[in-house]
């Protein structure tokens, strides 16, 4: 399912040591530590607060779907409210990131990051009015 | 230096020239659009205002019930007249945005103290969304090559009968305003793509929701537009973009569209969503890597998470497969499924087989409903390869699609006209710029010229100069049809220009009398009423429907139940305003397989059934006498196919052909046909009219036989004046306890003993 | 005195009528047997087969193999019938002989044709038992008819009969192995010239090409006539469709062929013209391809009068 998959994948820390650990330990490790290090160098506060955002998001959209699956999913509705303001916002938040990212620039050319801030502001209003409705 | 072919005036300051174009497209589309509305009035005109066909009966009932009680009881509407004695939940059981909207429309006019009927704005709805639609296609294929293509592509969608068909004053049903959506929504989701806004891709959303509020065929862009994406990322073409466009029309899109109670919960259940659910995935996990990669220069780093991030999509394709296998997605239903397994309809779902608007499409409706569109649209395809920007993948997926779907089923042309008129616009407006442009190519010899970019004109187009894709003259030659070139372009002469704008604006001329003509003479008539022209040229006007049904109203108590073929119960319940057993909404096969079994049995199995079902009239529509062709004898054959899925062992269709095979009514019909109550029903009394003289039928063509049938369970009510329809009424049980057979024998034989003379007996001395 | 004879005379038809419904059984249980699970129908046979108070049913194909009879539907259908009736031999004895398959071919058993009044063919009778346990729950004695509506195939015909019979009929579809060895072969062929075709695969023109092939395909009505199962043309050698709702299978290609000279021409005038050095051969080029227009849209039309009668309009031709 993709919420899996998202979830699993978004989270640099986790998926790839395990993918890494067929090949030798040693590279993994380096490959994986040189990562950190680049990203920590090279990401602006504002984008590593929205990263921080992300990754809460990530949680909380795996511990609902967790719940579901082991203990009940009554009221459907209300799960996929749940859930889906988490895929929601997430989205809409990684969409942010990429617009107000500076290395992205020659492809925004019409969204300037104000823009892009208001954007995402409709969206999570638009995408919250819908939750609500649904959650019963 | 460039010549020019004609003058144009040189002392025109570019601001006057901006301005007068923008105020020629404003009144352009003003005059498109009331072309649009005046060309869908035909009906209004010739008839009266009234609503049309079908289907669009309930929807103005339901309407009706919105305007004068509020949302709320439209909402919980529970209808115990429809489907009797089952009752139809209403409200969860329709797409609610068309009668949403003409409740908006008709608050907002009594708001505004301006007491417009409702039937009116039901009837008036279609041809104002078609404006709308007019407007939307211009704003698509703005964005697709520019202004100038979009006012031709809104003047094709404007008059073009294909869209038409379905969208006149008094065709009250979900395409009127769908049509409308569904270019809006491909125009803001266009749009998105191509700022990479997540504004549009919220307005997309946004009118996804009100397309999937307002008809079933939104599954049509739950599927082209995850299809644009992946063939997109096939491409190579994945960016940040579409990433941005893609993930917040899903994420919102999909959450609105399960709030319309009809859609539920099937947008994460079903497999005509899975689709969009996997493109999701899927660039959720390019977008990660793409992210990644960024980080880290390390090779054998990105070939691992290359393999890691295939193996994730591999899986979660295989986990969706195991899914619908288990059962947890519901595979494709039937109606969806049959597009693909054309012939699975036939045998396991003769309803669906069986509506006429099902029926493969032969090329002279595309040639009729498109006209001059129908060729220029590969040119506009080919026009598109020639661009290939990430907008014109998608109309060149949308046109392939619509084109084979527009071949399986008559119903899909209406998605198929919009892709056409673009292309069509996007071809001839290609055409109109090289010829109406004055510049002339320099004459050198073996120098290539400079690009004829002149700030004078606005309407040019800069060519780019990129090399040749394949080496050699043909490569030389295929640079030149894609415009990739810097050779010399242009048009010698007045002469040259003025054939080919001559023949294109004869062909344009030629368009439109061809669409006022199919407009007013094919798709214009309610169907409701019918109209002939007689021996001496006058027109008749066949009313017998209206005339039956307000019979029914008029003559009989409220809570009559009346049985007659699925086709009329929405009429019959909007006009006749009665109980109905089953109607156009076919949700129930086996109640209509009961009405069919009752239809095809003898009168002694179908009364029980009849009375089971507390069966007042029985309705039957026949066309023998004024050859009225879509009655129900042709359709009987359809009623006994369904009857006999359900009873395979009582009802067998061969039974009611000859044993040649043939299906005939006539002295050589089998016995089970003419004991059939359907036979009965539209014969009773036919000789009566022809005089002493053998009667024919004129839709059959065949004389019938000299005695015609006899009834003993129900009786004759009500036949129309032209005998279209026809209204019987089922007998109570007998007083005496009879079988109703044998009391009507015994009334027959004593009205025949009272002709005899009395016999005289003398009396013995 | 004479009566006894007389008697024994009269008796004599009814001797016939009253063999035992074991013996019955047992005979076409042996014919079954000897032919592969169908029973060659003759009068007699006949008889056992429709035997008033049979406990079994029993399935006959009436047919007329003879090539006089010139029945093409019978030859075809015959091996999907006979299938069905191995595939029946291969159920459990104890319900095998609860239902028998009959083969009357019109040359053998012209008075049984007489008698049900048979008078096309191929026809499948079902003729349900009238007693046992195995009756039919509406009691009708009268024979169903298979309606072909599903082809004349085997799995339609097994499926419909094992509606009737004690245990559905174990028929399985053999396996299509050249289906199986073309799909192989093609994937193969595919695998290994990947990297010859892979240009071709990116290359925006072929995928042009193919895009117009498909268009022009669809909107010339070729799924009508693939799902309505047309044919190439008409009975007479005319290949147009009488009616407006109809068409023949060259009908797609002409309509095709029109629809693709146009949109050329089209192309032509805005893609290739321009490019002209020569102000003659452009204005030759030019008038070629507008005539091409004019005529062949003429002649559309004209075709198009000829399927909707009621077309009012026409240009050149």
């Amino acid at each position: 399912m993709a919420p899996k998959s998202t979830a699993a994948a978004k989270q640099p820390t986790t998926s790839t040591p395990s993918a890494l650990h067929e090949t030798s330990p040693a590279a993994a490790g380096n490959a994986v530590q040189s990562l950190l290090k680049a990203y920590n160098e090279t990401t602006s506060p504002r984008l590593k607060l929205i990263d921080a955002f992300l990754v809460f998001l990530m949680i909380a959209g795996v511990l609902q779907f967790v719940y579901c699956v082991l203990v009940t999913n009554f009221p459907f509705n209300a799960f996929l409210a749940g859930f889906g303001s988490c895929v929601g916002q997430f989205v809409l938040t990684a969409s942010l990131r990429s617009q107000v990212n500076p290395a992205n620039r020659n492809e925004f050319k019409d969204v300037s990051p104000e823009r892009a801030f208001a954007d995402f502001a409709l969206g999570s209003v638009v995408l919250h009015f819908f939750v609500y409705n649904f959650l019963g | 230096m460039a010549t020019k072919a004609y003058t144009l005036p040189t002392d025109i300051p570019t601001e006057t020239v901006t301005n007068i174009r923008s105020l020629l497209r404003i009144v352009s589309l003003a005059l498109i659009s009331a072309a649009a509305i005046s060309s869908r009035l035909f009906a209004v005109v010739n008839f009266e205002s009234i609503i049309h066909e079908f289907d669009p009966w309930f929807n103005y009932r339901a309407t009706r019930l919105l305007a004068a009680k509020g949302f709320y009881a439209f909402w919980n509407w529970f209808d115990p007249t429809a489907w009797y004695p089952l009752g139809r939940v209403v409200g969860g059981t329709i797409y609610p945005g068309l009668m949403a909207t003409s409740g908006v429309i008709y608050n907002v006019l009594h708001a505004l103290n301006l007491p417009v009927d409702i039937r009116n704005i039901c009837v008036l709805l279609a041809p104002g969304f078609s404006a709308l639609t007019a407007w939307s296609t211009y704003m698509f294929t703005k964005e697709l090559k520019d202004e100038s293509a979009g006012l031709l592509a809104a003047a094709f969608i404007g008059i073009v009968p294909g869209y038409i068909s379905r969208s006149v004053a008094g065709s009250y049903d979900n395409e009127a305003i769908a049509i409308f959506l569904l270019m809006f929504t491909f125009f803001c989701w266009i749009k998105a793509l191509k700022l990479g806004s997540a504004f549009f891709g919220t307005l997309a959303a946004l009118f996804y929701f009100y397309m999937v509020a307002a008809w079933g065929g939104y599954a049509f862009i739950t599927n082209m537009i995850p299809l644009h994406a992946l063939t997109l990322i096939l491409m190579g073409r994945f960016s940040s973009r579409l990433y941005v466009a893609y993930s917040s029309w899903y994420a919102i899109g999909t959450l609105a569209s399960m709030q319309v109670p009809f859609v539920g919960f099937q947008p994460v259940r079903t497999s005509e969503h899975m689709a969009a659910l996997g493109v999701f995935g899927l660039l959720q996990i390019i977008a990660f890597s793409e992210l990644v990669r960024s980080h880290v220069s390390s090779k054998q780093f990105q070939t691992l998470l290359y393999a890691s991030v295939i193996g994730m999509g591999v899986l979660g394709f295989s986990g969706i497969v195991g899914l619908t296998y288990k059962g947890w997605i519901a595979p494709w239903t039937g109606r969806f499924y049959s597009l693909w397994d054309t012939g699975y309809a036939k045998k396991y779902i003769p309803i669906i087989a069986s509506v006429s608007e099902h029926q493969p499409t032969a090329w002279p409706s595309f040639f009729m409903d498109l006209h001059i569109l129908i060729f220029l649209f590969p040119a506009g395809v080919v026009m598109c390869f020639s661009k290939l920007r990430d907008e014109h993948i998608f109309v060149i997926l949308y046109s392939v699609v619509a084109s084979y779907f527009a071949g399986v089923m008559v119903r899909l042309m209406l998605t198929l006209t919009p892709v056409v008129c673009v292309s069509a616009a996007v071809a001839l407006s290609s055409l109109l710029d090289t010829y109406i442009d004055p510049t002339e190519p320099v004459l050198e010899e073996g120098e290539s010229a400079e690009s004829e970019a002149t700030p004078q004109d606005p309407t040019k187009k800069v060519k780019k100069t990129t090399p040749p894709s394949n080496s050699g003259s043909f490569g030389e030659y295929l640079a030149r049809f894609t415009g990739n070139t810097d050779k010399p372009r242009g048009i010698f002469g007045v002469s040259n220009r003025l054939i080919v704008l001559f023949n294109t604006f004869g062909m344009l001329v030629f368009f439109v009398i061809h669409c006022t003509w199919v407009t007013s003479n094919a798709y214009s008539s309610p169907s409701v009423v019918l109209a002939s022209t007689g021996a001496d040229g006058n027109a008749h006007i066949i009313d017998d429907f209206r005339e039956a049904y307000y019979w029914l109203r008029q003559n009989t108590p409220e809570d009559t139940v009346v049985m007659s073929w699925w086709d009329y119960g929405y009429q019959i319940a909007g006009m006749a305003n009665r109980t109905t057993l089953v109607d156009n909404n076919t949700w129930n096969n086996t109640h209509i397989a009961t009405v069919g079994k009752a239809m095809s049995s003898p009168e002694e199995v179908a009364y029980p059934i009849l009375r089971k079902h507390d069966v007042d009239y029985v309705l039957i529509i026949f066309g023998g006498l004024i050859g009225y062709s879509g009655d129900d004898i042709n359709k009987f054959l359809w009623m006994v196919r369904i009857a006999q899925g359900v009873w395979p062992d009582e009802i067998q269709e061969p039974n009611y052909f000859t044993k040649t095979g043939e299906y005939r009514v006539d002295d050589r019909a089998s016995e089970t046909m003419k004991n059939s109550l359907m036979y009965k029903m539209s014969y009773y009394r036919f000789n009566e009219l022809f005089g002493g003289q053998q009667a024919v039928d004129r839709v059959r063509g065949q004389q019938m036989p000299k005695e015609g049938p006899v009834l003993d369970y129900i009786e004759e009510a009500f036949t129309s004046e032209n005998w279209i329809v026809r209204i019987y009424q089922v007998r109570k049980e007998d007083l005496l306890g009879r079988d109703l057979k044998v009391a009507n024998a015994f009334e027959q034989g004593r009205k025949r003993k009272k002709t005899k003379p009395p016999v005289r007996r003398r009396a013995l001395a | 005195m004479l009566l006894l004879p007389l008697l024994t005379l009269l008796a004599l038809p009814f001797c016939q009528a009253l063999i035992s419904k074991d013996q019955a059984r047992e005979e076409l249980t042996k014919l079954a047997a000897a032919n592969n699970g169908v029973v060659n129908v003759d009068e007699h046979t006949f008889e056992l087969l429709t035997l008033p108070d049979r406990e079994w049913s029993s399935t006959i194909v009436f047919t007329a193999m003879d090539p006089r009879r010139k029945c093409g539907p019978c030859k075809g259908f015959q091996p999907a019938y006979d299938s069905v009736a191995k595939a029946w031999t291969k159920v459990a004895q104890e319900h095998r002989n609860q239902h028998f398959f009959g083969y009357a071919n019109f040359e053998d058993a012209m008075t049984v044709f007489q008698k049900v009044g048979i008078q096309s063919a191929p026809l499948v009778y079902l003729y349900p038992a009238t007693e046992g346990p195995y009756k039919a729950p509406s009691g009708r004695t009268t024979p169903l008819v298979y309606d072909f509506s599903g082809g004349f195939d085997a799995e339609p015909l097994a499926q419909y009969l094992s509606r009737h019979t004690p245990v559905p009929i174990p028929y399985k579809p053999p396996v299509d192995w050249m289906k199986y060895a073309t799909i192989g072969a093609t994937l193969l062929i595919a695998v290994t010239a990947l990297r010859v075709i892979s240009p071709l695969l990116k290359s925006r023109w072929v995928w042009a090409i193919g895009t117009v092939l498909t268009i022009l395909t669809m909107t010339g009505g070729f799924m009508f006539v693939r799902i309505r199962e047309m044919p190439y043309t008409g009975n007479d050698g005319q290949w147009i469709a009488a009616g407006y709702q109809n068409q023949f299978g060259q009908e797609t290609q002409v309509v095709g062929l029109l629809y693709g000279l146009l949109s050329a021409s089209f192309l032509m005038l805005t893609m290739v013209a321009p490019y002209q050095t020569s102000p003659r051969r452009q204005q030759w080029q030019v008038w070629l391809w507008s005539a091409v227009i004019c005529i062949i849209f003429s002649v559309l039309v004209s075709l198009f009068r000829v399927k909707n009668r009621g077309y009012p309009f026409k240009l050149l031709i």
